[in-house]
């Protein structure tokens, strides 16, 4: 098994990561962590604990709530949902990214 | 952005819990890596561990990095410093108390005045909307060469006038503030009223709490509708608050109807008593129509009685309105020529209109006492600049005793920027504590102000939030100043020096410091107190002025008929009746009838005097009828010839009595006694004069002409008395009443009496004087205190620095006596050069205050000397403890020491 070439992520898209696995359901750090692992194919790595200052901060700015639950196999985990202000940001933040991810293809793919 | 401080501030009250959620959270996550790597790898491998221990990385760092997000490290700081500082201001309870007393009084007295000026010039009348766009109409105009400037006293035409040839008002309203007979019967009282017009309460955001308020329909030429609007506090206490809407009420010789009730707090733009009703203005002014001058109100223009509010279309600025008031006023000017063709022309009558500010007291043509109100509240400021230099001085001194415990920190690496931190919060604490301090002291100082400025009502300060911001404001500004200054002025000290030295040597950078500050103190005292010595001799002067009577013991009532119009016999009977009356009752000596009372009212009329060309030329000439006790009731000294006597009656040769003053003026060098002059018209016979009086005060305490003559009523009696002077033996103030009592009992019809003492009239003229004394003195005596512990202070604290020197000087032999003088020598020199400073600084400003000052000059160089002697006093004083303790010095131990 050849190991997967691990990238950094970009600056501040962290947050927009966060949200936007949110969306589909409630979950605790791990569950993301564990679902940014799998949907990048282990492109992006993460260091797991920075999700929690993140989390954090998405509390304090109003767009996720957090709230102690029991995980599937009975242990005390902490869930986290998306808020309306919260999904309001994600919009403008992917709209935002995309339109940056898009010049810098220009530049990179001169046509 | 502020919810998110919010949530901070939340997480920060429980960061505790948080964190401990945290920690559980990482466990969780860690177990569940360890979980997973164990499915892969297998348990128990060191591999396992390691690889989950990576993916979740430094989970201190992580814990730190949370932590951010709750913690607040200026927060934490400030609540460290205001531990430290508390703990600290313990340890010095005789520091702490000296300087909140210090601020305190300065905030205070700033908190004080400022309420006293807002509330008598500048706040906005309650209700009133956008009170930035209204305005009160002030006239002026020019009469043999004085230009002559009204706040009100317009006639109801003008107002027409100004209404209808204007273009830069969306509103216009009259409006007076009268007081009138309301009640029948012995129920009957006087009480302050507004008579207003329809449009006045549209200007102001009220509703009525009961019934409605009056408009135009109601309000109309040439008589309004009778109907009245309660004011809340007389509804309140009058009728106990009941359903009064339908019911009548009698006001002057008129039934009302009243019809609605206004909000608390609704005064229309009243200046001190609130009104206790709102009477429509031309119904006002319609029934007193049976006056002669007054019938054609609405179209002529011999009455001046009214004021004008305006309101400003958008945009226009008071320099337009101004401009367009006054072209307007120019075409009343000619419109009242036509009717009246003796009105000067208006090329020099230069009629000029100003739209100003609604209160009279910050508008041009306020008086004295206004002024004198703002000198006083910059004396305020100059209290509270004496009380900052104080408490810097104070922390310095501390500073410098805790030099050695500040070097220590700093080379355990605390930052230059966190000690000056911990300097702002000592001192904001203090200026704190002594903001409260101040408003307590304002407070009981409101009510000291009272009994100078009744109308300012109650001086609430604490429930007063304009005042109570500004004393938060000063406080904030002085807490920050002071830290700062004394921060500055600490400056870099050599941090190795420090640690070394003991204590000993005080630094001479700093204590010169100190010593600017406490000159700068001491300046600024002497300067209030040379203002203090001005007014209070100035007040002496206005005091022991001859007025040309004796104002103390003279009561005056005042008839009131109602508008009960009297035939002239039945006139002189009443008037006889009630000189009788006050005859008869105990201690009165002399009681008399007059017209054209000083301070009251003026009447000028025709004067002629053969041989002089034009007597109008040479003054004003105001007469006065009277009855024949008027000299001795009012205690004016005949000079020459006679007084007026009971036998000069109706068909008897006509005689007058002049003024010292007005015989020099007409008949210089000559004798005045036997002199013919012709009174009223060319026609009339001769009147001979046949007494010459001392000259007397008319209208106000700066006049400069007193050229009055007197005429006995029988003679010369046009119209009734304006009151009749009673001169009593015992105290006018106690006896008043039964006086009033006494003399109601011959009044016909619904009219009623009223008594008040003579003097109140000139208490008013003199309270600019009065104001000035005694808040200069206050402030004055507040700066010297402040002062006196200043300079005591600094000369405890340098005796203390030297007493090692003193020591040695001991013992190389000084005596006590040179050591005393030593130190009671910086003292006085330190007071010296303050009080030169502040001489000179008051030499400058004299120019300002003598406008300010009766009969006294600005550079008295009595009060500047005295002043100087008491400054010397204090330092002799506020050196004699340290100078004691000086002389205990011991030389054994400043030896020994090193």
């Amino acid at each position: 098994m050849t190991p997967t070439p691990r990238r950094d992520l970009l600056p501040g898209t962290l947050d927009m990561l966060i949200l936007r696995t949110l969306t589909l359901q409630p979950m605790h750090g791990y569950g993301i962590a564990r679902h940014l692992r799998q949907i990048s194919e282990e492109v992006i790595q993460v260091e797991e604990g920075s999700l929690y200052p993140a989390l954090q901060r998405l509390r304090q700015k109003g767009w996720v709530t957090a709230a102690w639950g029991t995980s599937p196999n009975n242990q005390r985990a902490r869930y986290y949902t998306i808020t309306t202000a919260g999904r309001k940001h994600l919009g403008q933040a992917e709209a935002g990214f995309a339109e940056l991810i898009d010049a810098i293809h220009r530049i990179l793919k001169p046509a | 952005m502020l919810l998110e401080w919010l949530a901070r501030l939340h997480d920060w009250f429980r960061r505790d819990r948080l964190d401990a959620e945290l920690r559980e959270e990482l466990r969780f996550h860690a177990d569940r890596l360890e979980a997973e790597a164990a499915a892969a790898v297998g348990p128990d491998s060191v591999e396992t561990q390691t690889a989950s221990r990576r993916r979740l990385g430094n989970v201190t760092r992580i814990r730190e990095e949370a932590r951010d997000r709750w913690s607040w490290p200026w927060l934490e700081h400030i609540l460290q410093d205001t531990h430290h500082t508390l703990r600290g201001l313990r340890r010095a309870p005789a520091f702490t108390l000296t300087v909140v007393l210090t601020l305190g009084l300065g905030i205070g007295a700033n908190a004080a005045m400022f309420g006293l000026i807002d509330r008598l010039m500048f706040r906005p009348h309650p209700y009133l909307r956008a009170p930035s766009e209204v305005n009160r109409v002030y006239l002026q105009y020019t009469f043999q060469g004085e230009t002559i400037l009204n706040a009100g006293g317009h006639e109801y035409a003008r107002f027409l006038d100004l209404a209808r040839w204007t273009s830069s008002f969306s509103q216009h309203a009259g409006f007076t503030a009268r007081t009138l007979p309301v009640g029948i019967g012995t129920e009957t009282r006087e009480r302050p009223v507004a008579t207003v017009s329809g449009t006045f309460f549209s200007f102001f955001d009220a509703q009525p709490v009961a019934g409605r308020f009056f408009g135009p329909a109601e309000d109309t030429t040439p008589m309004g509708a009778p109907v009245a609007v309660l004011g809340y506090d007389y509804w309140q206490g009058g009728f106990g608050g009941s359903d009064v809407v339908g019911e009548m009420l009698r006001i002057q010789n008129l039934d009302y109807q009243i019809i609605g009730v206004a909000p608390r707090g609704f005064v229309g733009v009243a200046e001190g008593k609130a009104p206790d009703l709102f009477i429509p203005i031309t119904t006002y002014a319609g029934s007193q129509a049976q006056n002669n001058d007054r019938r054609d109100y609405a179209t002529g223009y011999n009455w001046g009685w009214m004021s004008i509010l305006v309101r400003r279309n958008p945009g226009v600025s008071t320099a337009e309105a101004s401009a367009d008031l006054s072209t307007a006023y120019v075409r009343s000017w000619n419109a009242e020529r036509e009717l009246s063709p003796g009105t000067p022309p208006v090329e020099t009558a230069r009629p000029v209109a100003i739209a100003g500010p609604v209160r009279v007291t910050a508008g041009p043509s306020a008086g004295l006492e206004s002024k004198t109100l703002l000198w006083v509240t910059g004396v305020a400021v100059v209290v509270l600049l004496i009380a900052c230099a104080n408490v810097i001085n104070l922390m310095l001194a501390r500073a410098v005793s805790r030099r050695r415990e500040t070097a220590v920190r700093q080379a355990l690496g605390v930052s230059r920027g966190r000690l000056l931190a911990q300097t702002v919060t000592e001192s904001t604490i203090l200026a704190l504590l002594g903001g409260v301090a101040g408003v307590a002291l304002a407070q009981w100082g409101g009510a000291a102000l009272r009994g100078l400025y009744a109308e300012a009502g109650a001086l609430d300060v604490v429930t007063d939030w304009r005042a109570l911001g500004l004393a938060a404001a000063v406080t904030l500004v002085a807490g920050v100043a002071t830290g700062v200054g004394s921060s500055l002025a600490a400056g870099h000290g050599d941090l190795t020096g420090s640690l070394k030295s003991g204590i000993r040597d005080g630094g001479g950078r700093r204590s010169g410091i100190r010593t600017g500050l406490l000159v700068f103190q001491t300046t600024l005292s002497v300067v209030l107190l040379i203002g203090a010595g001005l007014f209070v001799r100035s007040l002496d002067e206005v005091r022991s002025l001859r007025l040309g009577y004796d104002p103390d013991r003279i009561l005056a009532a005042t008839p009131n008929l109602r508008g009960a119009v009297l035939n002239p016999a039945e006139v002189r009977a009443l008037g006889e009746r009630l000189i009788a009356v006050s005859a008869a009752f105990p201690g009165v000596e002399a009681a008399a009838l007059a017209r054209g009372i000083p301070f009251w009212s003026e009447n000028v009329t025709y004067l002629r005097v053969p041989g002089v060309d034009s007597v109008r030329r040479l003054g004003r000439f105001p007469y006065q009828t009277v009855t024949s006790d008027y000299f001795e009731t009012m205690g004016t000294r005949i000079l020459r010839g006679r007084p007026l006597e009971g036998t000069d009656r109706e068909e008897a040769p006509r005689v007058a009595v002049v003024s010292e003053a007005m015989a020099a003026v007409l008949w210089p060098g000559r004798e005045a006694l036997g002199q013919c002059m012709y009174v009223g018209a060319d026609t009339m016979p001769c009147t001979t004069v046949v007494g010459v009086a001392e000259n007397a005060f008319q209208n106000s305490l700066t006049e400069t002409q007193q050229d009055k003559y007197y005429l006995p009523m029988s003679q010369a009696g046009t119209g009734p008395p304006d009151a009749l002077l009673i001169r009593i033996t015992t105290d006018p103030e106690t006896h008043a009443e039964a006086l009033r009592a006494a003399l109601q009992e011959e009044i016909p019809g619904d009219g009623y009496v009223t008594v008040q003492p003579f003097e109140d009239l000139i208490d008013a003229e003199q309270r600019a004087w009065r104001v000035g004394a005694t808040l200069f003195a206050a402030f004055g005596g507040l700066a010297l205190l402040v002062a006196a512990v200043g300079l005591y202070g600094v000369i405890a604290y340098s005796v203390a620095q030297r007493m090692h020197e003193l020591g040695i000087r001991s013992a190389l032999g000084a005596r006590a006596a040179n050591l005393v003088r030593l130190v009671v020598g910086q003292s006085v020199r330190l007071a010296g050069i303050g009080t030169l400073l502040g001489i000179g600084l008051a030499l400058l400003g004299a120019r300002w205050i003598q406008p300010l000052l009766f009969r006294q000059s600005a550079t008295d160089p009595v009060v500047y000397g005295s002043v100087a002697a008491v400054l010397v006093g204090v330092a002799l004083a506020s050196s004699a403890a340290p100078a004691l303790r000086a002389t205990r010095a011991d030389p054994n131990a400043a030896l020994r020491s090193d």
